[in-house]
């Protein structure tokens, strides 16, 4: 083992591997910080390059691409409220409050060493773990989905602000709205037009409700300071802040190595789980939403952390768990490499040189970060006015580059206006983004369930795993309706000794 | 002071969720005639859905009622009669919905790069705040061509040339 591991050292330490990673990581952060622009686009617009590459080479370029466009996402979504990939529509939660405050710097750097941590330790698991993991994931099937999915819908309770009336509200209408188009036996719903039948993207929904209605409000309101550009204030992380969210960026980064390694469920989820569970620990849970810092390290550490793990079933098992996945396990192909236990057993060698790669691959993940983030931080101190609408023809162009399609752009602007309505209503949304993002997961694991067991509910409660989701799901459920009732009655008892 | 904003989005969503519930499901959401395996059918879960939303702007609208008498009662002012009160910021609302949607329209017809510069001129115009009139012009120009020539030739966009106009910027490009 000490050979091959000797000999794969030997293999990655070369000219080629080290300019592969850190462009696939420059590249990676500045296509991930472009609003519509996605980890998947910039996987697949570099598949052609690695013909001409070593295998090692190609998937070492493919993955630096990966993890850069996943931290890539939390720049734009810090410093202009649109996050440039799914994965970090959370980080917008807590990130742009912090930019308006003045601490954009402060937010990018907690932003960028949450990432990186979770990104080694995401890498650390593939070493050691991937097999065992790989094997956990497999027993994860349609009914521990959907117990996990259910679970991951209670944070709806813990991100709804002053009403969880209106935040269930809100996270029902991000539910309906991820009906919208074809179902998994092929049925339509809601197609009122033919661009819908195939339901509406992602990310323009997300970007729409996030990015537009600031430019609504800034437009309709005119206010005062519209005029000026954000404040620059303290960037600099200070070590108690730092030491205050370390245990958030651990369990972040285990959330996302464990979700990770389940195909399927993403970056994107591991950051919403993570962030909910950091906000029902934490001290400081009641300013999540407004500015906590320790949101950012929660989501960062928890998306980066499921990069390295999505490796694990199509390493181990040959299974891609979702499209980036995939698109590297056709690079490993064009290579004549087959994914799977086999590749284990014949080319060991090339799967070390890979994981030590990997490895590195942080390193270079920080220096890009850190260089590109201080470039980044230069926007804040553009005028809103010209800012906000320079935002929207951003997202314009890079809504329409993701299917060179015009209802794309329109989705855009009619959420952007649905946002707007949200804002002036006090319904908040952020359970109407967890909902859009989740809802589609919950509801195919459910009917999928219930198809193999031919309607059969106890399904459900077959496996340990479904178990210990369905008892956290009630546990939280009860505390909820516990907090809520506490509050409702000293909120009367208060309008009583108030009226008295 | 908004005591009635949560009235006015409990009776938002109640008139919402209720035309899903029994306008837009009946008609949009068709249950095919198979449906294999015991495999819940396509309407359930936005059914689901619909009414808890339903019941939920309902409680919304009951949880408000209270707090809405005793604001009416002590004279504030209520977030529709200040929306409606206040025309101009209805009509400058009014206008960025007119403007999102001749540019949805008027996109096809006159190009994507010519729609995107009048779209960002507008809305600086709209912001306001002349006082980077240069800026303002320099940008509504400059800005879209960049993200043109940054798509199509990054990502190989073919973004659409409109019916209108007979020349396109990519022409211009290559000359």
């Amino acid at each position: 083992m000490w050979n091959e591991l000797l000999y794969a050292f030997e293999a990655v330490a070369t000219l080629p591997n080290f300019l592969a990673m850190f462009a696939g990581i420059w590249a990676g952060v500045i296509i991930g910080a472009i609003p519509g622009m996605t980890g998947t686009m910039a996987v697949t617009l570099a598949l052609p390059f690695t013909f001409y590459l070593s295998p090692v080479t190609s998937i070492l370029l493919l993955v630096a691409l990966y993890k850069g466009s996943t931290y890539g996402g939390s720049i734009s979504a810090i410093l202009i409220k649109t996050p440039g990939t799914a994965s970090a529509a959370c980080t917008v939660l807590d990130g742009y409050p912090l930019a308006r405050a003045g601490k954009g710097g402060k937010a990018l750097n907690m932003a960028l060493i949450s990432s990186c941590i979770g990104d080694f330790i995401s890498n650390i698991s593939l070493f050691f773990l991937a097999i065992p993991l790989a094997t956990f994931a497999l027993r994860v099937g349609p009914p521990e989905f959907f117990m996990l999915m259910a679970f991951s819908l209670t944070i709806v309770a813990s991100i709804s602000g002053r009403s969880l009336v209106l935040g269930i509200i809100s996270a029902c209408l991000g539910l309906l709205l991820a009906t919208v188009g074809e179902d998994i036996y092929g049925s339509y719903r809601f197609a009122l037009s033919e661009d819908m039948k195939s339901g509406l993207g992602m990310v323009p929904v997300l970007i729409g409700l996030f990015a537009l209605p600031e430019l609504i409000k800034m437009v309709v309101f005119r206010p005062e300071d519209n005029a000026d550009a954000m404040k620059l204030g303290d960037n600099r992380l200070t070590l108690s802040e730092f030491r205050g969210s370390i245990k958030s960026i651990f369990r972040g980064s285990l959330i996302g190595v464990i979700l990770g390694a389940i195909p399927g469920i993403g970056p994107s989820t591991a950051a919403f789980f993570s962030y909910s569970e950091a906000r029902r620990t934490s001290k400081n849970g009641d300013k999540f939403g407004e500015g906590e810092i320790e949101g950012i390290a929660a989501s960062e550490s928890a998306n980066n952390g499921a990069c390295g793990a999505t490796m694990i079933p199509l390493l181990a098992l040959g299974v891609p768990g979702d499209v980036i996945t995939g698109v590297m396990l056709g690079a490993f192909m064009i290579h004549g490499l087959t994914p799977g236990p086999l590749l284990f057993q014949n080319n060991l060698g090339d799967v070390y040189a890979l994981f030590i790669g990997i490895l590195f691959s942080s390193v270079f993940l920080f220096i890009a970060g850190k260089a590109t983030a201080g470039a980044f931080t230069k926007i804040s101190r553009i005028p809103q006015t010209l800012l906000l609408p320079c935002i929207l023809i951003l997202c314009v162009y890079g809504i329409y580059s993701i299917g060179a399609s015009p209802f794309d752009v329109t989705v855009l602007l009619v959420m952007g206006v649905v946002g707007f309505v949200m804002m002036l209503l006090n319904i908040p949304a952020a359970p109407f983004l967890i909902a859009f993002i989740l809802g589609p997961m919950f509801e195919d694991n459910m009917r999928r369930s219930l198809a193999i067991s031919r309607g059969d509910l106890g399904v459900f409660f077959q496996s340990w795993i479904s178990w210990g989701f369905f008892a956290l799901t009630i546990l939280f459920v009860t505390l909820t309706i516990r907090r809520e009732w506490k509050k409702w009655r000293s909120n009367r008892n208060a309008d009583t000794a108030s009226a008295s | 002071m908004n005591q009635n904003r949560d009235f006015y989005a409990g009776l938002v969503a109640t008139v919402f969720f209720a035309v899903i519930l029994f306008v837009l499901i009946p008609i949009y959401v068709k249950v095919p005639s198979f449906i294999p395996g015991f495999a819940p059918p396509p309407d359930m879960w936005p059914r689901v859905v619909a009414i808890v939303g339903l019941v939920m702007g309902i409680l919304a609208l009951v949880l408000a009622y209270p707090k809405m008498r005793e604001a009416s009662r002590n004279q504030v002012e209520g977030l529709g009669n200040r929306i409606l009160g206040n025309k101009t910021h209805l009509m400058r609302f009014g206008a960025v919905l007119i403007l999102f949607a001749a540019f949805v329209y008027g996109m096809p017809l006159i190009g994507f790069v010519p729609a995107t510069v009048l779209l960002l001129g507008v809305l600086f115009i709209m912001t306001g705040n002349f006082e980077r009139k240069f800026w303002m012009i320099g940008l509504s120009i400059i800005f879209p061509v960049l993200l043109y020539l940054l798509f199509t030739k990054v990502t190989h966009t073919p973004f659409p040339e409109g019916k209108l106009l007979s020349f396109s910027l990519s022409d211009l490009v290559t000359l």
